[in-house]
């Protein structure tokens, strides 16, 4: 009987995917995931966002990587957000987002949540990623955000006074 | 002539030399001040404006000429002035969408601007120095710019190997293979494999003339008013290959009765024992349990149904085999069990494994697929038609080959013409004055003729041969992508020597392994050796990955690894002995020379290591929030819940310290384990472990479908 425990929650758990997709805001399932220089507003898959070349590799990477957790659905169907406590953000966040810094985003990926006091879920991907890499990733994120992100109006460091 | 009167001429021959003086300097005076309003100019002086009014002016203007600035790239034949308009273009302060056009940052790149220039990737005209000119096509000058959508046909015309920054131009040259587009044109870098459409040497014996006249009519792909590719009806992400030729009447009439008349060699009607008749015959419930078998053996791997989900009907599967949701109606039943006995008795290059069946399930599933999988008003729109008669089958014969069915599909007796349509190895170079528009009401650029040619040819020449392919907008850019990066032979030696090249490796196996491996075509979905699909894992190094025994285990039972995963191995009912023929090369050959699997001891794995290892997993790093153990985790990574019978301790170790290293695309992070860590972790993974009988069974019924 013990023995069958865990298989009887197996299967429990797996009969819970389905309804999974329901909660949130579901990716659109349109043709246009398929193409590489745009991506459809989340919140509103009848708007399409253009990409430039930095935000359309964002976006090849976080398809790649980032969506399993980043997204209430995923190319494979059922997102593995809901198994996370605290659950990630979601990519277009920009509630949450637009207030972090490139800095901060960049540091938050290479070196993983851990690294600054963040869920330990969230992963380090600095030694698979290169700088390059990283800003794509941060690039897509602020072109999806909603409401959308505008740029400090001081750009960045290069200005500060010395 | 008089001297008052000379005097008289010379006086108003000097007034009209004045005057001409006059008008000399001033005509001489336009052209400095046409020349200081020269467009480039007005550019260069509103780049510095713009510099000045900005905190870094110097930075900005540290490279600042007033002349024409140019990057020559001898060996590629290149002369780029664009530099002299787009000023900032390396700046990376000017990055900000506010600055104005064109002195705005270029994103980044891997290429440097400052060693390539711009035409290379963005065509247009290099030397030109007025704006229309550099970007548009005028009479003198041959290549527009390539709008931003299609730019990565640039990088395909080095980079002839796929590279992962080029998803488009990625997609669209696996197009251009999946409709063989080879059948009839020479594509570059594209071979003709053996088979592109079916041979159809037996198809009378197959299907029957009415559904021939149907499909020929119409095959199966629509497009609805939203621009929705449907097929037999139902949504779709993936056309079919058979495009749709524009026949009339009569030649439809002429190719269904010349094709339903070929059988050359007719199906022996497969006898099932009594034995299994006499139990099945009268089960009510023997629809269903093929359904259940057919499920089991993740047919849907390969070959998609329609299902219904929350209202909506679509189309779900794989799309390496054609879609079944109406095949009952379609193929002769004697056929269907011959075909699922053995495919290549009928088609010698089909990709379908030669499944081994019991005669049970062979004829379960042969049930379900004749009365589940069909419809039975497929054929009502069909009008009626007689037995062939040996006029119409001649007028078919001769209407196949000058339709150019034949340069796709191979019939014994009938040779393809060669070349049935026009070299396309070197369209993207191509200049409009080298296109035909004919009468045609497109605009005149090679983009548009492209599109016009794919999706609706009669509208470029009405007598076009072509036929007609229903592309969704994404795939139809990702198809013109690859066509414009077919540029023909570099131009240039310089060319010649930048030119990544495409791999294009072929292997074939020998020997009791070789048998097994074309028998089950594993290199249709995993590659190994350099050869095979990407559907299913990279097996290239699966012999240091995997245990022997569970190699077994899992060719004859595969299971869910990945919870994520929509496709599964397909259930092949292989014998022992082929499991282990199987088992037995992937242990011998497919070896990362970095893997020593006599180097780890498994001694020194204590269960105290192990505990400490558990702290690590479960505390430390958090590996549940991807990997499923027990009940619990994430299902991003595969499931470790007998990652002990599973992975060789000398792989695991290799794999905590650098994932990537054995597998180039995984998107495992590679963490900084310090050497204790990964023994622990190691040592606690190799505690995971599950009886032989039990796993795997419990996905299957969430997954079997999909």
């Amino acid at each position: 009987m013990n023995a069958r425990l865990p298989l009887v929650l197996l299967l429990a758990a797996l009969a819970g995917i389905p309804g999974c997709r329901s909660h949130g805001k579901a990716l659109p399932s349109d043709p246009l995931r398929k193409a590489y220089d745009v991506e459809p507003d989340w919140n509103d898959p009848q708007r399409i966002i253009p990409l430039n070349y930095q935000q359309a590799q964002g976006k090849r990477l976080f398809y790649d990587r980032c969506v399993w957790c980043h997204a209430d659905s995923t190319p494979a169907g059922p997102s593995n957000r809901n198994n996370l406590t605290p659950a990630p953000s979601l990519m277009n966040d920009g509630a949450k987002l637009n207030g972090l810094s490139d800095e901060y985003l960049q540091n938050l990926i290479a070196l993983g949540g851990s690294a600054l006091g963040k869920s330990a879920m969230m992963p380090p991907a600095g030694r698979d990623l290169t700088q390059d890499e990283i800003r794509a990733i941060i690039a897509f994120t602020r072109a999806i955000a909603q409401p959308p992100y505008a740029a400090p109006a001081r750009p960045g460091p290069q200005y500060s006074t010395k | 002539m008089a001297p008052e009167e000379m005097g008289k001429t010379s006086r108003r021959m000097r007034f009209w030399f004045a005057l001409v003086s006059v008008v000399f300097v001033g005509v001489l005076a336009v052209s400095p001040v046409k020349d200081l309003r020269q467009e480039w100019k007005q550019y260069k002086r509103s780049y510095v404006r713009l510099a000045q009014a900005r905190p870094d002016t110097k930075r900005l203007l540290a490279d600042y000429r007033a002349d024409l600035d140019q990057i020559w790239i001898p060996e590629m034949n290149v002369v780029d002035r664009c530099v002299v308009c787009h000023q900032g273009i390396t700046q990376p302060t000017l990055a900000d969408a506010s600055v104005p056009q064109p002195f705005r940052a270029h994103p980044p790149i891997p290429h440097q601007v400052k060693d390539w220039g711009c035409v290379v990737c963005h065509r247009g005209q290099g030397p030109a120095t007025e704006a229309a000119e550099a970007h548009e096509t005028t009479l003198a000058w041959e290549q527009p710019l390539l709008p931003g959508r299609f730019l990565q046909a640039s990088c395909g015309s080095c980079h002839r190997n796929n590279l992962p920054e080029t998803p488009k131009l990625n997609r669209g040259r696996r197009l251009l293979a999946e409709f063989n587009c080879v059948g009839c044109h020479r594509l570059q870098d594209m071979d003709r494999p053996v088979m592109l459409g079916p041979d159809l040497t037996n198809v009378g014996t197959k299907v029957s003339r009415e559904w021939l006249y149907k499909w020929l009519k119409e095959p199966r792909p629509v497009v609805d008013s939203s621009g929705n590719v449907t097929v037999n009806g139902y949504e779709t992400e993936e056309q079919p290959r058979m495009p749709q030729f524009r026949l009339n009447e009569k030649e439809l009439r002429g190719l269904s009765a010349y094709l339903s008349s070929l059988r050359s060699k007719p199906v022996p009607p497969f006898q099932f024992s009594a034995r299994v008749v006499a139990a099945w015959e009268k089960r009510p419930d023997v629809v269903e349990q093929g359904e259940v078998r057919f499920r089991q053996m993740f047919c849907s791997t390969c070959h998609s149904l329609a299902v219904t989900r929350a209202g909506e009907t679509k189309l779900i599967g794989g799309e390496i085999g054609p879609e079944l949701t109406k095949v009952g109606s379609k193929v002769n039943q004697d056929w269907l069990i011959a075909w699922l006995r053995n495919p290549q008795a009928y088609l010698p290059h089909s990709t379908m494994p030669r499944y081994e069946w019991s005669e049970e399930d062979l004829y379960k599933v042969a049930a379900y697929i004749t009365s589940k999988l069909s419809d039975s008003d497929l054929l009502s729109s069909v009008p009626k038609l007689d037995p062939p008669v040996l006029e119409e089958i001649q007028y078919g014969r001769r209407v196949f080959s000058e339709k150019g069915c034949a340069s796709c599909h191979a019939i014994l007796g009938v040779t393809a013409q060669k070349e049935f349509g026009p070299d396309l190895s070197g369209l993207g170079a191509k200049n409009v004055s080298q296109l035909e528009f004919g009468q045609s009401k497109i605009p005149r650029d090679l983009i548009s003729y492209v599109q016009a040619k794919i999706t609706d040819p009669n509208s470029v020449n009405p007598a076009a041969r072509m036929p007609q392919y229903h592309l969704k907008p994404s795939d139809l850019d990702a198809i013109t992508t690859a066509l414009l990066s077919m540029t023909g032979a570099p131009a240039t030696s310089g060319m010649e020597r930048l030119t990544v090249p495409r791999t294009q490796a072929e292997y074939r196996s020998a020997g009791a392994f070789g048998e097994v491996y074309e028998r089950y075509k594993c290199y249709v979905c995993h590659r190994f050796n350099g050869y095979g699909g990407d559907l299913a894992p990279d097996l290239s190094f699966e012999g240091s990955r995997a245990q022997r025994q569970w190699l077994i285990d899992f060719l004859k039972n595969p299971q869910t690894l990945r919870p994520t995963l929509i496709l599964r191995m397909p259930q092949f009912n292989m014998s022992d002995r082929e499991a282990s023929i199987l088992a037995d090369y992937i242990s011998m050959v497919l070896q990362n020379p970095t893997v020593n699997l006599s180097s780890v001891d498994s001694k020194q794995f204590t269960p105290e290591l192990a505990s400490k290892g558990k702290q690590l997993y479960e505390v430390k790093y958090q590996c549940q929030s991807c990997h499923t153990i027990g009940s619990g985790g994430g299902y991003v990574g595969p499931n470790l819940n007998n990652v002990g019978n599973w992975m060789t301790p000398a792989w695991i170790e290799a794999w905590l310290k650098n994932p990537r290293a054995l597998v180039p695309g995984t998107i495992e992070p590679r963490r900084a384990f310090t050497d204790d860590e990964i023994k622990a972790l190691t040592a606690y993974l190799l505690t995971l472990r599950q009886s032989r009988s039990a796993p795997g069974r419990a996905a299957e019924g969430e997954g079997a479908g999909r």
